[in-house]
């Protein structure tokens, strides 16, 4: 009897070594294999690549941004731009796998998309092709040129989107890098060692304090809190709980509105707004606007932060000119801007119009939608009118565009590295054209660059937007 | 063309494998079922009462060995599962209960006792073990596991 | 009547098993340009040979249906795969098939005729020695381990020979014992018991195997467990084994090189590390469903067709079929139990517990290897892998093993 009590233990055991196994090998499916898969020593990488033809990708009108070309029995990939699409393509290399749109849709690209659906197995059996599928961008190839000429010589990032439906028409991040692979391979070592971080796609990970411009949301929970004809008296300078509030340059405007401190960027002003609403207002705002939030994107994506648990009066202060610990993305600020624009409705950001086969069936396609309604119409449109005054007559005026009304903000950040020096600050400009009917949203940073957003990002927003606008 | 059916076909696969295994457990739990239900001789241990002596001369009828149930009445009563007209036990004398794989003995309130290994049975059952000698009325049993051939009627 | 009722069931698991290996023969067949006619004759043969044996066992109650047609699936799964990775490879495995089916048979017939098993023990141990020396002088290496025999171009793998003496070494130990002590001194009994077990195992380490000892070390600890009434040989046992494998990582270099492998294959990608992350390259790209039979990639896995066919599986099978080939193992091992447990005879009941133990450990520690949970030693997988000494061996093991259930069935408690 004893021993067969034992049978049965050794019986459990044997279940238990069992059971491990299945587990084991269900948890390597789940959350192993995806980090390790794209490892170069895969070699059924290689052997995609060698057999079929890796699809291409084209902006919005046809313009080809990467392509492969067989050289003898292996391919290479193409990219006729060089680095400007680095931050949005990334690369495809033999020896350091891929990145970005080149990983994310690699079983598209390479034509190893499993038949999931009837639908996939049909277009199967309608055409199977050698060759990858092409994936066709939501990007304007002039747009992203001009934007990558009008950035050259700085670092930052420049956001282009249509606020209607969220497609993303240029978005450059500085510096980049060239992804073709031999270059990629000679100078690996240094692009990764660089202080600059050319591997950084500032747009979309790239997080900094918004400055002034975050003075667009601060006025919304403003508008919202029925606090829009409350005046305060400007004298250049609010002290808060022991700590100095100033205008930039000093400069003191009287009693004044929140249109007006909008206009002029009054910081006196919005700190002193900021210490009214307090801090469930601001921080309903601010989620309301997406910051601590995870948006999905075709890419890597930052969300921005907004840390508070608690807020003192000086972090209430902080956060009504946009400073403190708050920080977001440059494609964030341009989904802000964009929503102002489209009536209060924030649009999810998207890249990829569509990816068709070689002969030409649509496997998957891009379609606005809605993220989420930060703001009341009425309110997305008394912001509107106060952004129009900044573009105006406040200290937007270079955003100006010939025959078009222009609605905008701009900013200058302080960050980590200012500590009260001004050639370390962020310069910002957000904004969106035409004023009464919005069909192109941008947002502008220049980072660590000292020059203040009017001045700095300010034209080459208005520039962009004018390309776009006239353009069509 | 290949390809298409095989992209097909793996999914048939895993479909027949794990059917195939499902009906293999399935089958093998009836297999368990029906192996219990025939008698549970086969996993469990299968007790009997054996009579092992009656004081004074038996006036009445008394079976060699009786086969014990989940519940196993014991008295004069014909209402018992197993009767016996001595006329030293009560109607119903005690009984005999299986739980699991044990078997309690339990007093009824008789008259004149239950008696376990010499000692009288108090108002709470007690578990029993093999080779166990238990006394009512004039007669004498052995609670003893079933050996080799034994009639399987049920009483 | 009730076997002709169980026949009709639609789902009856012997029409999976037809289905399946029609679906997996049609579509080897479709596979090449031309079409592959050998692979419907070697379908057709397979096909043909399973039912025979289900027929065979179902009418002169041969032993346990159940386990006959879980290792009919096992073998038509391990058929598909040999077959989709070479069809030469499959053609041959087909061959040692119908020639394990006949061992199968043969082994069920003479271990039923004789009797006399228990009385020669000694026979089992005299027997891996000599086979050990056999393959000391005649031997070839293969993949580092000295344990091959080559007869008229034939290869015998003589370590799964010696794991079949194993087994029977122990069951004929265990149900002679008592008489054993009797006559001689209890200690002595234990002690020459104890060092034979050792020295069947210790042969292989010295040519160099490490997969067949670790098994049969598991097998001999779970045996003791079970069968020794005092657990402290059990316990001396474990930490002889502890103090085996702390040697064994400070000083040979092998198993160092093994155990970095499995920490971290990633260090020595190009070298320790090789062959495990090739297959685990294969076992991810393989995801839930499988790439699919003929779509995967699985000739890039060293070794896919003995040690890494697991690997191949799931590439092709994907994770499900995987744990489909692992659920199969498990209820072949639930019915050796079963089995054992059913028997009153001790050598009978050791002799199918260690057969089980045989074949579950072997399937465990070569797809724990594979998938690094455990070290990898190169075994085969039961019934799956390419091998025809491993085929006759575990089929010979079958046969014995539906013996003893036949005998349990017919006589009452073996």
């Amino acid at each position: 009897m004893k021993t067969d009590k034992k049978i049965v233990h050794a019986l459990l055991v044997i279940c238990l070594l069992f059971s491990m196994l299945i587990v084991y090998l269900t948890y390597f499916e789940l959350f192993v294999k995806d980090k390790i898969i794209s490892n170069s020593y895969n070699q059924r990488l290689n052997a995609d690549n060698s057999s079929v033809l890796r699809g291409s990708i084209l902006d919005r009108n046809g313009e080809v941004l990467a392509k492969s070309q067989f050289k003898g029995e292996t391919q290479e990939r193409v990219y006729p731009y060089g680095s400007l699409y680095s931050h949005i393509i990334g690369y495809n290399s033999r020896v350091y796998g891929k990145s970005l749109l080149e990983a994310n849709y690699n079983d598209y690209l390479s034509n190893r998309y499993d038949a999931h659906t009837l639908m996939d197995i049909l277009a199967k059996l309608e055409g199977f092709d050698p060759a990858g599928a092409n994936l066709t961008l939501t990007l304007d190839h002039n747009l992203q040129a001009q934007a990558e000429k009008l950035m050259r010589n700085l670092k930052g990032a420049v956001v282009v989107m249509n606020p209607r439906t969220g497609e993303i028409l240029a978005m450059v991040s500085k510096p980049d890098f060239d992804p073709t692979g031999s270059k990629l391979e000679a100078s690996w070592r240094t692009l990764v060692e660089s202080p600059d971080s050319p591997f950084l796609s500032r747009a979309t990970q790239g997080l900094y304090a918004p400055g002034s411009t975050f003075k667009v949301v601060v006025s919304a929970s403003a508008l919202d809190h029925g606090l829009a004809d409350k005046v305060y008296k400007d004298t250049g300078i609010t002290t808060i709980d022991g700590k100095e509030f100033r205008n930039a340059g000093g400069k003191a405007y009287g009693e004044i509105n929140l249109s007006q401190a909008l206009s002029v960027s009054s910081n006196t002003y919005f700190a002193r707004l900021g210490t009214d609403l307090g801090a469930s207002a601001l921080k309903k705002a601010a989620e309301a606007f997406g910051l601590e939030k995870d948006v999905p994107f075709e890419l890597p994506f930052n969300k921005s932060r907004f840390p508070y648990k608690e807020m003192s009066q000086t972090d209430l202060a902080s956060v009504g000119i946009g400073q403190g610990k708050i920080l977001v993305t440059p494609l964030h600020m341009a989904m802000i801007a964009s929503s102002i624009a489209n009536d209060g409705v924030m649009m999810q950001p998207w890249l990829v119009k569509d990816i068709k086969t070689v002969n030409d069936i649509t496997l998957q396609e891009g379609k606005p939608r809605v993220l989420a309604q930060p703001i009341s119409a009425q309110t997305a449109q008394a912001l509107k009118e106060m952004m129009v005054d900044v573009v105006k007559s406040g200290t937007g005026k270079k955003a100006a565009i010939k025959g078009i009304t222009v609605a905008g903000k701009t900013g200058t950040a302080q960050n980590e590295t200012t500590g009260g020096k001004k050639e370390q600050e962020h310069a910002w400009f957000i904004g969106f054209a035409p004023a009464d009917d919005p069909t192109v949203a941008v947002a502008v940073i220049a980072e660590y660059s000292g020059s203040s957003g009017g001045d700095l990002c300010a034209p080459i927003a208005g520039k962009l937007m004018a390309a776009w606008l006239n353009g069509k | 063309m290949f390809e298409i059916v095989s992209s097909i076909f793996k999914y048939a696969f895993t479909l027949i494998i794990y059917i195939f295994i499902y009906n293999i457990i399935r089958l093998i739990l009836m297999d368990i079922r029906s192996m219990s239900d025939k008698g549970r001789s086969g996993d469990m241990p299968r007790y009997v009462l054996k009579l092992s002596g009656v004081k004074g001369i038996a006036d009445f009828v008394i079976e060699p060995v009786y086969d014990l149930n989940k519940v196993t009445t014991i008295g004069r009563a014909v209402e018992n599962t197993i009767t016996i007209e001595d006329d030293f036990l009560s109607a119903t004398h005690a009984r005999i209960i299986r739980k699991r794989k044990n078997y309690y003995l339990q007093d009824d309130n008789s008259t004149n006792g239950t008696f376990l290994n010499g000692k009288r049975l108090g108002k709470r059952r007690v578990r029993l073990k093999d080779g166990d000698q238990i006394h009512l009325g004039r007669c004498e049993f052995l609670f003893v596991m079933e050996k080799g051939q034994v009639s399987h009627e049920s009483i | 009547m009730k076997a002709f009722k169980t026949l009709t069931k639609p789902l009856n698991p012997l029409y999976m098993l037809v289905l399946f290996d029609i679906l997996a023969f049609f579509l080897l067949y479709i596979r090449k340009t031309p079409f592959d006619t050998q692979a419907l004759i070697v379908g057709g043969a397979l096909l043909a040979g399973t039912l025979l044996i289900y027929i065979l066992t179902g009418i002169f109650q041969l032993g346990d249906r159940y386990m006959l047609l879980i290792t009919a699936m096992l073998i038509s799964i391990g058929e598909l795969i040999l077959y989709r990775l070479d069809s030469s490879l499959g053609l041959k495995q087909a061959i040692w098939l119908g020639v394990s089916f006949l061992v199968y048979f043969l082994c069920y017939g003479l271990f039923g005729l004789i009797t006399f098993w228990k009385r020669i023990i000694w026979v089992f141990p005299l027997l891996s020695v000599l086979l050990f020396l056999l393959t000391m002088v005649f031997g070839t290496t293969v993949n580092g381990s000295k344990n091959w025999i080559f007869i008229k171009g034939m290869s015998i793998q003589t370590s799964e020979i010696i794991k079949l003496l194993f087994v029977f070494f122990l069951a004929c130990y265990y149900s002679q014992r008592e008489r054993l002590m009797d006559k001689y001194p209890r200690i002595w009994v234990t002690l020459i018991f104890m060092m034979l077990s050792y020295t069947m195992m210790g042969l292989m380490i010295l040519q160099r195997e490490w997969g067949t000892p670790m098994l049969l070390f598991l097998v001999f600890t779970l045996m003791l467990y079970i069968f020794e009434k005092d657990l402290r040989l059990f316990l001396l046992n474990g930490i002889a084994a502890a103090a085996a494998s702390a040697v064994g990582l400070l000083f040979v270099h092998h198993i160092r090189v093994r155990v970095e492998a499995l920490v971290n294959p990633w260090k020595d990608i190009a070298g320790k590390g090789y062959q495990i992350t090739q297959s685990l390259f294969a076992i991810g790209s393989g995801d839930f469903f499988g790439r699919g039979i003929g779509l995967g990639r699985p000739d890039f896995i060293p070794d896919v067709k003995t040690d890494f066919i697991f690997s191949a599986i799931c590439e092709e099978m994907g994770m499900f079929g995987g744990a489909a080939v692992i659920l199969l193992f498990l209820l072949l091992a639930y019915r050796g139990f079963k089995i054992a447990l059913e028997c009153s005879d001790t050598f009978y009941k050791a002799l199918a517990l260690g057969i089980t133990l045989i074949f579950a450990f072997q399937a465990f520690i070569i797809i724990a290897g594979v998938i690094k949970l455990f070290l990898l030693t190169g075994i085969t997988l039961p019934f799956i892998s390419y091998g025809g000494s491993s085929m006759v061996v575990n089929f010979a093991a079958m046969g014995i093993l539906q013996r003893i259930a036949a005998l349990r069935e017919t006589e009452g408690g073996c």
